[in-house]
């Protein structure tokens, strides 16, 4: 899989692309040299390695069984027989509410994912620049992102509750919401809505990790372009988003995968409606697993989640990364 | 189809008569006594599980004086609705047994029953060991929410938890007021009352819609939710309409939900909207209820076993006191309400499936049915509606009207696809993204093609 | 004109800090509100507290046990990835064999897998060996998916520490897992503990193992929310209480490890 490749190019590549700016670490380990023999690192890898095969690869191994089959929990007639490829062949050609789904995940994740990367940049950038002690302050900004996802889509639902919301009251007010709605009434602001909370939710990850990505920043490649006479803005474009490049990557990949399994907020606050408007992946797979019971075609539909989040994963991955090695010079 | 349930009368005198003629006969001897038959399984503890509300708590609070006169112990877990039921589900199919017996709603039946996974009870109640004599369901429950409730393909399975039907709630206080009343009059031409029919419920609805004054006409539960199907059944059935054309809720019969009986209540039922506050597309069952005692609205369609934090709980309502109960209004398919109900039933891989039905014999008793009638029950047993204490209750009357005329509905495995199917179209409807006549159709083609060729479309798509 | 520049911006950064935690403030008031005022039209920012909220749900309705509950989960789950992970990830750390960097992409995939579809087979399989309803199903299932985390994480950290170190530790005679143990544990502390504060708070608020897993008894307090909305209405209040209790142990650990939990969630990246 191409995947396994750039993870293998990846790590490596951006690693020295931070050292070749540190030159009091060692660089480049040598290559093929085992500090640890086989003998001493088998039992320190195996238990790990053993745990995640038997809990996490076999049940995704009976998952992508499952999906070959028509089990249904539900459905006396479905008793588990093997029927190859058969749910995959309806899921793709004849299930619209599995596309309609697929693209709504496609935009939430691009949008939600897009503003939390320019939110959570500006702010890491504000606080890098102009805050000298940051301890206290990261930490309240973390806390809309440590709070229980459960808990996340209740206190939305208090705040934006049409008749008793506190936030509902002040749109109300200064008239960005007209009296006379509400915002999980009006199918036009629904997804809208959403996203703006997974933005607030997710926002500080994206601060977070960039704020320690800035931190981390070299000095002499800032010194020599101030020298040479770069603008701000240059050296912003030219070296700070480049350097930052990896963890950029980082960043928006976790939060990308994250972002495609969204579930906990949606479902508490609208169900996925009104009607499909906000009929997410995951919350359509909830349906067909723990509603209908019908584990074989939702087995199908995760199995589709799981491949398109690698891809999506991979493809995204090869790019930035490769792209950063070309602009580091290599 | 109405289906009649039996004259209510008629029952309670059997009942009685019947209850007189088993006291004579234990005076006489003839000695079953729960002490006796438990003793078999004296230390045993059995394990269940349900919704977590007032009918339940009140279980938990009665069990104790089951185990001190049979020594068998009663553990009780309480999850909310969906979790109940998802818990049952992995149990049941893992067949591991750990619940004795379980409390779920009758909607579930079908896929329990097919797939095997709960015991019917008349092995029960056929042992002269484990029967009490005294307990006789065929005459002390309401035969017909008895068999809607816990009967599948002619069989009983268990026995009814609550009996659960929806009525209308109304502020007493606002429809009797004077000066609202002359206004009414003035405006519609004729008296200010409590809805009788869908013309009055809307004129009604309209008349106290003041949203300067923060009051609403009426408020529907129309968020992607279960609630919202729950909702919409009142209408449907009240002009006329239904989903299968069948006779019980585990028969199969042609789709019949885009009937011109659908499509105009789902149309009707829409139109209540503009009477709504303004999220009520946002609204299932939690909402309404807290508009409801916060005196927002003047009246909705809603669960009889809701009826307690409204109309007697002064620490959670504002309208103590202001609140009146009656059946949903009249409309072409005459007055009906729907059944609904939460049963007991044994799983066949119970490990103390005798145990289990002791206990729940017990609870059918009748001083157990009242005490946890009185504390936000909805017994089946019409000779609880009987006592005094229950007819102080503001919601008695309407409630044993509605468990009278409460029609069936699926029980089928696939019925919670079927309210998937539904629900999710409902919501496109009320968030116009379509017509009534689109959602229902899809719906109607939907539900053909789940339920295969028992189910062909009455009224085809053209 | 600097100084302007600076107060605009601390400016804009209080504005964002407000938005950031008016929802988590407002949950800490609604927890000290009586069922009126929660409902009231216009919102109440100053009112008459209730303390009722706590006892209610945490005594009468009996959620005390689950903090437990939730504790014991968390723990255990943290201890265990740690001890399962760190090994791990010292071994991405200092050794190169063939597909290394496969089985380490592997790790990172774990995160991929949608939990709602891997949830009921492995239900069916902790049924199978007789460990459902037990707190070490949810246990094993949670240290699993934190795996890749651990794994992730203290490979930046133990990269970090040159070799030379594990080389010297050797030279004393202790054996390579005794330097592990007793030199190369120690000095990664800091990480360690971020990364073990980490899989604590990913564990405390994981719903849908927990609630497929895990006995009524041994349920954690995510499983119990759910449970206080009913069709007889939300109790708003009681809801509140248990998150801001939810949330305090998160939020005191935060704070204490808040800056080796940047570096540690960075190291992945600009660390091999």
């Amino acid at each position: 899989m191409s995947s396994q490749r750039i993870s293998r190019i990846a790590p490596r590549e951006s690693a020295t692309l931070h050292r070749e700016h540190v030159p009091d670490k060692p660089l480049q380990r040598p290559r093929g040299r085992f500090l640890l023999d086989r003998g001493a690192s088998l039992p320190l890898i195996l238990p790990a390695t053993i745990l995640v095969l038997i809990f996490l690869v076999g049940p995704f191994g009976y998952m992508t069984y499952t999906a070959m089959t028509d089990l249904s929990y539900a459905n006396p007639d479905q008793n588990g027989a093997f029927v190859g490829l058969d749910n995959f062949r309806h899921l793709v050609r004849n299930d619209p509410i599995f596309w309609h789904s697929f693209w709504l995940t496609i935009r939430f994740v691009l949008v939600a994912v897009g503003l939390e990367f320019v939110f959570g940049f500006a702010i890491a950038w504000l606080i890098w620049r102009f805050v000298e002690r940051q301890r206290l302050l990261t930490t309240l900004f973390l806390v809309p992102m440590m709070l229980a996802p459960v808990a996340v889509g209740l206190i939305w639902r208090l705040l934006l509750q049409g008749d008793f919301g506190m936030v509902t009251h002040y749109l109300h007010k200064v008239g960005l919401l007209s009296q006379s709605s509400a915002v999980f009434s009006s199918p036009s602001l629904v997804m809208p809505t959403i996203i703006a909370i997974d933005v607030w939710q997710w926002t500080p990850f994206v601060t977070l990790i960039i704020l320690a990505g800035l931190m981390s920043l070299p000095k002499p490649p800032f010194e020599a372009a101030t020298m040479d006479g770069a603008g701000p803005w240059r050296q912003f474009v030219d070296i700070l988003l480049p350097l930052l490049r990896p963890i950029i990557a980082l960043v928006l990949l976790l939060r990308a995968i994250d972002a495609f399994k969204e579930f906990d907020k949606v479902f508490i606050l609208t169900g996925g409606g009104p009607g499909t408007i906000s009929e997410l992946l995951s919350i359509y797979a909830y349906r067909v697993n723990f509603k209908n019971w019908d584990l074989g075609y939702g087995a199908a539909v995760a199995f589709m989640v799981y491949l398109v989040v690698l891809i999506m994963c991979s493809v995204f991955y090869k790019a930035v990364y490769w792209k950063s090695a070309g602009a580091a010079g290599r | 189809m109405p289906r009649s349930n039996g004259n209510f009368r008629a029952l309670s005198m059997t009942a009685a008569f019947a209850t007189a003629a088993l006291l004579i006969q234990t005076a006489a001897g003839n000695a079953w006594s729960l002490e006796e038959a438990a003793a078999p399984y004296k230390g045993v503890t059995i394990r269940t599980i349900g919704e977590a509300l007032p009918p339940l708590e009140a279980m938990s609070a009665l069990a104790p004086e089951f185990e001190e006169r049979t020594g068998i112990k009663v553990e009780i877990e309480m999850y909310e609705h969906s979790e109940a039921v998802s818990k049952v589900m992995l149990d049941l199919n893992s067949r591991r047994g750990r619940y004795d017996f379980i409390i779920q709603p009758h909607r579930e039946l079908g896929k329990f029953v097919t797939n095997g996974n709960v015991q019917p009870v008349d092995a029960f109640l056929e042992s002269p060991e484990l029967r009490d004599p005294e307990f006789k369901p065929e005459e002390q429950l309401y035969q017909g929410l008895w068999k809607e409730i816990s009967w599948y393909d002619q069989k009983a399975f268990g026995f009814p938890f609550t009996a659960l039907s929806m009525y209308m709630w109304y502020r007493s206080d606002l429809l009797t007021d004077e000066k609202e009343k002359e206004g009414f009059k003035a405006k519609y031409g004729y008296e200010l009352a409590p809805a009788k029919n869908w013309d009055e419920y809307r004129d009604i609805a309209e008349w106290f819609t003041r949203a300067e004054e923060g009051l609403y006409g009426t408020a529907l539960q129309g968020k992607r939710h279960e609630a919202l199907w729950y909702e919409w059944l009142n209408f449907l059935y009240s002009f006329g309409g239904d989903m299968l054309e069948a006779n019980s809720g585990s028969e199969c019969g042609p789709v019949i939900v885009n009937s011109p009986q659908a499509i105009a209540a789902t149309e009707y039922y829409k139109s209540l909207k503009e009477f709504s506050p303004p999220d009520t597309l946002n609204y299932f069952w939690d909402d309404v209820m807290a508009l409801m005692q916060q005196g927002t609205v003047t009246q909705l369609i809603m669960w009889n076993d809701a009826t307690y934090a409204v109309a007697v709980d002064e620490s959670v309502s504002t309208v103590v006191g202001k609140m009146g109960f009656d059946m949903v209004p009249e409309g072409e398919g005459g007055r009906v309400a729907q059944a609904e109900g939460w049963t007991y039933l044994i799983p066949t891989a119970s490990k103390n499936k005798e145990a289990a039905y002791l206990f729940i014999q017990w609870m059918m008793d009748y001083d157990q049915q009242l005490r946890q009638h009185l504390n936000g029950g909805a017994t089946a047993r019409p000779d609880v509606y009987a006592s005094p204490e229950v007819q102080e209750l503001p919601y008695a009357k309407a409630s044993m009207a509605a468990n009278e005329v409460a029609k069936p509905k699926p029980t089928l495995p696939q019925s919670a696809q079927m309210t998937d199917i539904l629900v999710r179209e409902l919501s496109s409807f009320l968030a116009d993204e379509k017509t009534a006549k689109e959602a229902l159709h899809r719906s109607a083609q939907e539900i053909s093609a789940l339920l295969g060729s028992c189910a062909p479309m009455k009224y085809p798509v053209e | 004109m600097n100084r302007s520049y600076k107060i605009l911006a601390v400016g804009v950064l209080a504005c964002i800090l407000v938005i950031a935690l008016t929802p988590y403030i407002w949950m800490l008031l609604t927890s000290f509100k009586g069922r009126l005022d929660i409902l009231s039209p216009e919102p109440r920012w100053f009112f008459t507290p209730t303390f009722d909220n706590y006892p209610a749900v945490f005594i009468d309705k009996a959620y005390l046990p689950l903090v437990m509950n939730s504790l014991v989960i968390s723990i255990a789950t943290t201890v265990l990835s740690i001890c399962i992970g760190a090994p791990a990830a010292y071994v991405f750390a200092r050794n190169d064999f063939p597909g290394k960097e496969d089985l380490f992409f592997f790790f990172l995939t774990t995160r991929m897998a949608p939990p709602i579809s891997i949830a009921v087979p492995l239900f069916m399989f902790f049924t199978l060996i007789g460990l459902t309803d037990t707190i070490y199903s949810v246990v094993i299932a949670h240290t699993t998916f934190n795996l890749s985390l651990v794994v992730w994480m203290m490979r930046g950290f133990f990269a970090e520490i040159p070799k030379e170190i594990d080389e010297a530790a050797m030279m004393d005679g202790r054996s390579r897992l005794g330097a592990f143990v007793r030199v190369i544990i120690p000095m990664a502390a800091p990480g360690l503990a971020a990364t073990a504060v980490l899989c604590f708070i990913l564990s405390w608020n994981e719903f849908l193992y927990a609630f497929i897993l895990v006995a009524f008894e041994g349920r954690p307090l995510t499983v119990g929310i759910p449970g206080l909305i009913t069709p007889h209405g939300t109790l708003w209040g009681q809801v509140a209480a248990v998150a801001v209790v939810a949330t305090l142990p998160i939020l005191i650990f935060t704070f204490l490890v808040q800056k080796h939990l940047v570096r540690g969630l960075t190291f992945g990246a600009v660390k091999g």
